[in-house]
This record gives structure tokens, C-alpha cells and sequence, in this order.
């Protein structure tokens, strides 16, 4: 029982991260109908944005509260930045284009991304420092938890719940809603599509990069194809969870982080990602729309 | 068929030294993966030969001439290796360092016999050496080397009962552990779980949770240090009481910043380490390279194969040629050539023979102290 | 008509004297070109022609590779003999997976054949059945023997290769003219419209899959032969990826298109093997770029084209 009770905690700290990633996805593909296959890298990206603000900036301060702080700000504002940068560059001028050529342009912006890192900070992997996070441990009737894991996972959700509340009751949310929707219908009703595509790239990778800077913190190894594992399995929740559907996505991370956790510890851990698969397959084949997403009429 | 790629070797050979006279360079040739997954390690391997170059031209070259290096990436791939060591050949090298792993060593193997062109890497697979190439030189230590020194610390020396051996999916890391596993069994000692670890996904929990559950008493890990490191500190803040022992790929800076006060403790085996070991190249080496590059190589894999050219551009040195049958004839007697990373000597089949695994306890954060050799 | 015709002899003109003028490293390099381009046009016949979003191409190119592998280290089975059976089983492999997932739209098709590859991935390091020999994979494939010549030089082997890049090519082809072809289309443009014509929608959507694992598997097997051995890396999704934009790339549904496509993403890089740590850098730039300035491909096909008993009747 302590095991099991371990592996859950372990597996929601991983799953909040794969959440927070698992958005950009969804409310990307929500809109455009296209799978930015350079979510993963730009959350990468952060993490080395924030090592680099931390240790440059902060390198005597690393543990003060609000170095940590300013790294959080400074670097969710460049990678909110970087993103739309990103739409604006590769995928803008492709909307109109067929659909997998916007996913080629994806796939060239990933490699782009991957190794732009590797050329700037180095090919060897990077450590972020241990003690961003005040390291206190506790053990509760034989389960360990650290301030990391309940940190992660108090402002991922903190951070749904925010982003739930803006989607839902602000006028920009209704209009990102409709979007994803029916564009052109949205588009009758006044909504300027354009916007709500900045906007979305822009929330998407923000959260993005509070996942990546929670990899940094949380696991402290930083290395140039790091992006792809994340954002492979950040995309699979997305599915998961229905994908265009923003608390699928939420619901979907979690039940993969613990899904992984679970897998791992008790089948087989040999073929866990060939089991993830399985399952993801199985979803798909009885409800294709994942756990939350509606069905669609398809349009004739 | 023989006699065909007998004068195949003749015929590229004469070539290659005419080639290379007529140039007045000597071309020595660097395989490597400098993108792609290993891509630090290759890049490590072609900084180290350019760095060595660099200085042996500064000294006039060897034979009164320059040489050149001509690099190509093979990505760390089969298919990489077969078309760089095609090009190699091509561009009339006479030797090639490298490559970092066994797969595009072994893909490239062939072909750098058939055009007489000398090969030193330090891939570890067994079989490299024994298809009978008499171009290729081990510049490390056979898996098979490793695995009976690290069989005989776990059971022999430290009594550990309850062996718990961990590997990733790579060719290095997996046949690494399947032999320790083997040898373990020969001695007798028991092995409760041999598990796969997937490179690069950072989170261990799940199956370090698994093995906390099985009560071991310590943990082997083949693989490399951007893994090891993690592993480790994710065994502490687990809980897990059990020691830790990382094969030689573990051993390196990186790995004491990732597991930062976990390090404590853990056992690393890996040949005599260059800088507690009294070998005044190694230091040197270190010494230049840090100064050249603003970084430590990426591993002991770096120095491993900078001692597979200076051996090469000894022998060119001491037989006074290029001619690459005569080199192999020499490098093949090599005795006790002193290296970076100890004594060289190589036996008939290409491997490199007297080189003594150590084991090293972790203090202080990253001080060593040699706890086990053979004798 | 006539006139693709006389490009297509030019261009196997050139791929025969190519490899006189050209050191060994690059007649390695065109006889991948020639594998990859059928891999690619295999994969084009669900991707292209039938409009199905498949991402895990790379195992059906597997499948051929490690049955050849197996079947000549294990069985000591010739060569040329485990290339119907490489196509059978690989076939087979492409009905069985299609099957319970053909009716997926999109997307989500694209995400199920992305977990076909890394699960056939992950079975081959996993040395399933103790045959794939783990991630060392299987050394010492042996090379083919047809009519008393045997295939085993480096140049031999590229006409091999070119030869069934040929095969492929002629087999593409009369896909096109034939009621498959335009049943395909149908199905490409409108799903609807294609049943209403009486198109049997599953049948011809699962035969695009087995056709065109058949055709990948011809390649696995010449890969094999190629580098005598075989190892998971070579067919894990990256390389699917690869083959994937291959065809978009180039222009789907577009012989030429596709054999650009090769040409531009696999060729074009191993001109900057030396100058390597940014070379993937540029090349994801160039992608985007391509994308922009050619959405439907470099080379894309021209449907608008009526054939021409119909223009003259």
C-alpha cells in the first residue's frame, strides 16, 4: 500500500507537468487543427531560458525566493513571446495550405528549435541548481513527499483553475471557445481570428514554460532533445483527454502521469511506452474523441 | 576471393601512400556522432584529435609533413558509419579515430579493412574484435572486461546479496549488463531484478519505487551518467537505503551536480582515473583542453580515443611510414606505450590488452578514493 | 504522357552511369536514395493517394528488413526467397493494424500509427521471441544469388536497389491508371461521395495499407542486404518522420514529387556531413521555408488533367 501510495504521488507530480504541456496542444489543435509538433522543444526552450536567467542573473541568489521568482516571470514572458514569434514565422503563412504541410512546417520548426539549442548552449547536458526549491522532505505513514513535488503540483492546479476561470468567464475565453468551435462562424460574429490565434499561442506556451522550468527544477537535467519525450507524452494526454478540449487536457496529464507510474511499477517496465501506446490506441478505437471531448458532426 | 582483397589492400594502399606523399598532409580521419543523440561525445572525440593535431603540428608534424584532419558525422547510426567510412576512404585518409558507439564502428568495420585503413574506436561490443580485422584497435575495454571485475567487487569483495542490475536500451549499456549479470551468476551471487531504464526520460520513479519495494541491497547501473546521476539521487530521495554502483560511462563531473549530496557513497568502476592517478599526459591533456575548448571532454570515452591516435601517430613516428600494413604490424607489438588513460598495449586481434578496472568510492561530493583492484 | 516518359529514361540513364563517375561513399549514398524513395512511394499509396495520415511507415520498412534478417541468419533461408514471404508478412502486419483503426479520421490516425511504430520499436529492443537480437540487432546478412549472379559487390547492389525502385514505379503507375487508383482518389476527395459511388470504404482503405507495407517491406529486405545487418534505430519513428516529410515535401500523390522529396531530404544533407553541428539547424529552417513558398509540395500532382479518352469522346 505505501508503494502504491508513493507511485501516485510520483505520478501526479509528473502528470501535472505533462498537463501543463498537454494545453498548448490542445487549445492549438482546438483552433487550428493542426498538431504543433514544436510544443515539446519550446517547452525545452524554457527550461534553458531559466537556467541561463538564473544563473546569469542570479548566480549568488539562486535560492532566494524572489531570484526564483523573476526567473519564473522573466521566462514565461519570453517563451509567451517566442511562441507567437513561432506562429507568426512557420505556421501564419500555411493556413490556408493543406494541412500536413503545416505539419512539415511543425517538424522543421522542432529540429530548428532542438538543435538552435544545441548550437547555443552546448551539446553536454546542463544542471540546474538543487536548491531552487527549499529541499524539505516528509514522511507520511511511510510515503515520501518533498516541497518540489507539492509545489509542482499546488500551481499547476492553481494554474488550470485560472486559466478554467479566464476560458470560461472572460470575453477573449467565450471568443477562443467559438473559435475552436467554428472558426468562420466566429468570424461572422465579430471575433478577429487572427488575435485569438496570437492568443492561444501565446497562453499555450506560457504554461509551456512553467512545465518546462518545473522539469528544470524538478528533475535538474536540462539536454537539447529533452522537448520530445515531454512533448510526446504532453500530446498523448492531450488525446487522452480529448483533444480541443482545455480540462481534457488537465484530466489527461494526470491520468498519464499516474497511467506511466502505474505501467512502470506493476506490468512491465520494458515495454511501458509500448503499453502507453496500447492504451491510447484502445481509447481511441472505443471513444475517438477521448475521455471529455464531444463528438463532432461531421461536416458533408 | 582472398587474393581479390589481397590486392584490393595492395592496390589502396600504394594508392593512399602516393596520395598522401604527393600531398605532402598526412590525413587521419575522424568518425563520429556529432549530431544526434550522442552528439556531445562526438563532438568530444573531433575537438580532442584537432586539439593533438594541432599541437603535433606545432611541432612540425610527423615525417616532416602536416596533418590534416577530415571529419565526418556519422550520427551514431549503422547507416551513418558505412557511408562515412566510405568517404573516409575516399578522401584517402590512413587512419580513423573513433567512432563513439559499436554500431557504426561495427557497419564501418569492413569497409576500413577492405581499403587497408586503420581504425581505432572505443565501442565496447566483444565482437569488434573478433571478425579478425586487422585494421581495427580497441582503444578501450571490452564490455566482457568490465563485467568480470564488476561481477567480482559486487559478489567477492563487497558480499552484496541482493543484486538489483539496471541498464538503458543501448547496445553499450545493455550488453554491459547482460555480461555483468552473467558473471554474477558464475559466482554464485543472486540477482533479484534486471530491469531497462529508457534513456533520457528523467523519471525513474516509477521503477526505483518497484525495486524499494524488493528490498536490495545494492544497485548496478550500466549506463551513462546523464541517466546514473538521477537515478541516484532519485534512489535517496526515495529512501532507498541500498549502495549504488555505476559502471565507467557514469563516471563524470556531470553526474556528481546531478545527484549533488546523494553522490556520497557511490561506487564508480572505470579504469585508473587520469587525474588521481600519477599520469602527468593525462593532466596535460586535461590541462589543454579545458584551455582550448572552456570545457571538460564529455567522458573518458574522449581520452580513450585521443590515446588511439597518439598510438597511431607514434607508430608512424617510429616506423617512419605511412604505410598502413606495416603500421598495424607495429601497433599490434605495442607494449605498454604510455597513454592518457595508462599503459597501451595492444594484442594480435586488435584489442587493448592490461588495462585494470578500479573501483572508486564517492566522498566529499566528488572526491575518489580506490576501494577494490585486481591483482 | 510521352514526354514524362522520356524524363523517366533520362533519369534511369543517369542512375546507371551514375555510379562510374562517382567515388564509393556516394553509390552508397544513391543506392539509400533508391530504398528510401520506395519506402517513401509505398508510404504515398496511403499517405498521397489513398489520404491517410500514417506517421509509422518505418515499421513496414522493418518488418521486410529483420524477416530477411531472421529468416537468412537463423534459417540459413537464401535471400531471395524471404522476399515473398517478407512481403506476405508484412503485408499481413499492414491488414491486421489497419483493420480496428481505419476508421479513425485525421489526426487521430496519424496518432495510432505513431504508437504502431514506437510499439514494433520497442519489441525490437526488447529482442521479442529472442529473434531480433535486442538493440545490437542482426550482423552477418548474407547477400542475394539470382540466376547464378550473386548480388554481393557494392555496385550490384545499386542496380538492385535501382531495379526495384523501377518495379515500384511501374507498380505506382498502374495503381494510378487502374480502378484502384481511382478508387483511391475518390476516397482522397470525398468520403462520402466515394461510397455513394458503391467504393467499398474499409476494403480499399485497409488494401492501401497492405499495399503499401508490401511495397516497404521490398525495401527492408535490399536494406538489409545493403549494410548486411540490420538494427532497431534504423526503423523507429524519427525515421518514419523522415519518410513522412519526404512525401509531403516533395508533393503527394507525385512520383516525381516523392523521388524530390528523397532527394532533397536525404541527399541534400550528406553534401554537409563535414561542416556538421548546424547542418539540422539550417535544415529545419529550409523545411519551414519549403513549406511556405511550395504548400502542396516542390513537385506536386496535377489532377486537373482529364485523361484523355474521356476529352476525346
Amino acid at each position: 500500500m505505501e508503494i502504491f501510495l508513493q507511485q501516485i504521488v510520483n505520478g501526479l507530480a509528473i502528470g501535472s507537468i505533462y498537463a501543463l504541456v498537454a494545453i498548448g496542444y490542445t487549445m492549438v489543435y482546438g483552433v487550428m487543427k493542426l498538431i504543433n509538433f514544436a510544443h515539446g522543444d519550446v517547452v525545452a526552450l524554457a527550461a534553458y531560458i531559466g537556467l541561463t536567467v538564473l544563473m546569469q542573473a542570479f548566480g549568488m541568489h539562486v535560492d532566494k525566493l524572489w531570484a526564483v521568482i523573476l526567473m519564473f516571470v522573466i521566462t514565461s514572458l519570453f517563451i509567451s513571446m517566442f511562441g507567437i514569434f513561432l506562429e507568426r514565422l512557420a505556421y501564419r503563412p500555411l493556413r490556408k495550405a493543406p494541412r500536413l504541410s503545416a505539419v512539415v512546417s511543425a517538424l522543421g520548426a522542432s529540429l530548428a528549435i532542438e538543435n538552435g539549442i544545441m548550437l547555443i548552449w552546448g551539446p553536454n547536458i546542463k544542471v540546474f541548481p538543487s536548491n531552487v526549491f527549499p529541499s524539505a522532505r516528509w514522511h507520511i505513514s511511510g510515503v515520501i513527499i518533498n516541497s518540489t513535488q507539492i509545489a509542482i503540483l499546488l500551481l499547476s492546479i492553481i494554474l488550470m483553475l485560472a486559466l478554467y476561470i479566464f476560458i470560461n468567464k472572460t470575453k477573449i475565453g467565450t471568443a477562443i471557445r467559438a473559435s475552436a468551435i467554428d472558426q468562420d462562424a466566429a468570424k461572422l460574429m465579430g471575433i478577429d481570428v487572427n488575435s485569438i490565434i496570437i492568443a492561444i499561442f501565446a497562453l499555450g506556451s506560457f504554461l509551456g514554460s512553467i512545465g518546462g522550468l518545473f522539469i528544470g527544477v524538478y528533475y535538474r537535467e536540462l539536454y537539447f532533445q529533452m522537448g520530445w519525450i515531454y512533448g510526446l507524452n504532453a500530446f498523448i494526454a492531450a488525446i487522452i483527454g480529448g483533444i480541443g478540449n482545455i480540462p481534457g487536457a488537465m484530466l489527461g496529464g494526470m491520468l498519464l502521469g499516474i497511467f506511466n507510474v502505474l505501467i512502470a511499477g506493476y506490468v512491465s517496465n520494458t515495454w511501458a511506452e509500448a503499453l502507453t501506446f496500447v492504451l491510447l490506441i484502445l481509447i481511441l478505437i472505443v471513444k475517438p474523441t477521448g475521455i471529455l471531448g464531444e463528438r463532432v458532426a461531421e461536416k458533408v | 576471393m582472398k587474393l581479390k582483397n589481397l590486392l584490393w589492400v595492395v592496390v589502396s594502399v600504394l594508392f593512399l601512400a602516393t596520395s598522401s606523399f604527393a600531398a605532402g598532409v598526412i590525413k587521419i580521419g575522424v568518425q563520429a556522432p556529432i549530431t544526434g543523440s550522442f552528439a556531445n561525445e562526438g563532438q568530444g572525440i573531433d575537438n580532442a584529435v584537432k586539439m593533438i593535431v594541432e599541437q603535433q603540428n606545432a611541432k612540425g608534424g610527423l615525417l616532416g609533413k602536416k596533418i590534416e584532419v577530415v571529419t565526418c558525422d556519422d550520427e551514431g547510426t549503422a547507416v551513418g558509419g558505412a557511408i562515412c567510412a566510405r568517404k573516409l576512404v575516399n578522401d584517402g585518409v590512413i587512419a580513423v579515430i573513433g567512432t563513439y558507439s559499436s554500431t557504426p564502428a561495427e557497419s564501418a568495420e569492413p569497409i576500413y579493412a577492405r581499403a587497408g585503413v586503420l581504425q581505432t574506436s572505443d565501442a565496447t561490443a566483444d565482437s569488434l574484435t573478433h571478425h579478425g580485422y586487422w585494421t581495427f584497435f580497441r582503444n578501450s575495454c571490452p564490455n566482457s572486461a568490465e563485467a568480470n571485475f564488476t561481477a567480482d567487487f559486487l559478489v567477492k569483495d563487497k558480499h552484496f546479496k541482493r543484486i538489483v542490475v539496471l541498464s538503458d536500451y543501448s547496445v553499450y549499456s545493455s550488453n554491459l549488463a547482460d555480461a555483468t549479470v552473467s558473471a554474477i551468476k558464475k559466482l554464485g551471487g543472486n540477482i533479484i531484478y534486471r530491469g531497462k531504464i529508457q534513456a533520457g526520460s528523467q523519471n525513474f520513479t516509477p521503477i526505483l519505487t518497484k525495486i524499494k519495494a524488493m528490498n536490495p541491497d545494492v544497485i548496478y547501473f550500466s549506463g551513462y551518467y546523464t541517466d546514473g546521476g538521477l537515478i541516484r539521487a532519485q534512489e535517496v530521495s526515495l529512501g532507498i537505503k541500498a549502495a549504488f554502483v555505476g559502471g565507467d560511462s557514469n563516471d563524470n563531473p556531470e553526474f556528481f551536480k546531478l545527484a549533488g549530496k546523494a553522490a556520497n557513497g557511490v561506487y564508480m568502476i572505470n579504469v585508473p582515473r587520469p587525474d588521481i592517478l600519477p599520469y602527468p599526459l593525462a593532466k596535460e591533456f586535461l590541462k589543454d583542453y579545458q584551455a582550448k575548448y572552456h570545457m571538460m571532454p564529455p567522458s573518458i570515452w574522449t581520452l580513450f580515443n585521443a590515446d588511439g591516435l597518439r598510438a597511431i601517430m607514434y607508430a608512424i613516428e617510429k616506423t617512419k611510414t605511412t604505410d598502413t600494413k606495416k603500421l598495424a604490424a607495429f601497433l599490434h607489438n605495442l607494449k605498454n606505450f604510455p597513454g592518457i588513460t595508462g599503459p597501451i598495449t595492444f594484442t594480435k586481434d586488435g584489442e587493448r590488452a592490461g588495462s585494470r578496472f578500479m573501483a572508486y568510492e564517492i566522498y566529499n561530493n566528488d572526491q575518489y578514493k580506490v576501494v577494490y583492484k585486481e591483482d | 504522357m510521352k514526354k514524362n516518359f522520356i524524363w523517366y529514361v533520362v533519369f534511369f540513364a543517369i542512375a546507371i552511369v551514375y555510379p562510374h563517375f562517382v567515388n564509393p561513399s556516394w553509390v552508397d549514398i544513391g543506392t539509400t536514395f533508391a530504398l528510401y524513395s520506395v519506402v517513401a512511394l509505398s508510404q504515398d499509396i496511403v499517405l498521397g493517394k489513398a489520404g491517410m495520415f500514417d506517421m509509422g511507415h518505418a515499421a513496414f520498412f522493418g518488418i521486410g528488413a529483420y524477416t530477411a534478417a531472421i529468416l537468412n541468419t537463423a534459417y540459413n533461408i537464401p535471400i531471395i526467397y524471404t522476399i515473398p514471404i517478407a512481403i506476405i508478412l508484412s503485408a499481413l502486419f499492414g491488414i491486421i493494424i489497419s483493420w480496428p483503426i481505419i476508421h479513425l479520421r485525421g489526426d487521430y490516425l496519424l496518432v495510432a500509427t505513431i504508437g504502431f511504430n514506437i510499439i514494433f520499436y520497442q519489441a525490437l529492443q526488447n529482442n521479442v521471441f529472442g529473434i531480433t537480437g535486442g538493440p545490437n540487432g542482426i550482423f552477418g546478412v548474407s547477400t542475394p544469388v539470382i540466376f547464378g549472379i550473386n548480388i554481393a559487390s557494392q555496385r550490384a547492389i545499386y542496380y538492385f536497389a535501382w531495379f526495384i525502385l523501377l518495379i515500384t514505379m511501374l507498380i505506382i503507375y498502374n495503381i494510378d491508371k487502374s480502378k484502384l487508383g481511382r478508387a483511391f482518389h475518390y476516397l482522397r476527395e470525398s468520403e462520402l461521395a466515394a461510397e455513394s459511388f458503391g467504393v467499398n470504404k474499409r476494403f480499399y482503405k485497409v488494401l492501401a495499407f497492405a499495399l503499401g507495407a508490401a511495397v516497404a517491406s521490398l525495401a527492408g529486405v535490399v536494406f538489409a542486404v545493403q549494410y548486411a545487418a540490420v538494427s532497431p534505430e534504423t526503423f523507429n519513428f524519427t525515421q518514419s518522420v523522415l519518410f513522412f516529410t519526404i512525401v509531403i515535401v516533395g508533393g503527394p500523390s507525385s512520383i516525381p514529387g516523392v523521388l524530390l522529396g528523397a532527394f532533397v531530404m536525404f541527399v541534400i544533407p550528406q553534401f554537409f556531413r563535414e561542416f556538421a553541428t548546424a547542418r539540422y539547424f539550417v535544415f529545419g529552417i529550409a523545411m519551414i521555408l519549403t513549406m511556405i513558398l511550395r504548400p502542396q509540395g516542390i513537385w506536386p500532382a496535377k489532377f486537373g488533367k482529364l485523361p484523355k479518352y474521356i476529352k476525346e469522346s
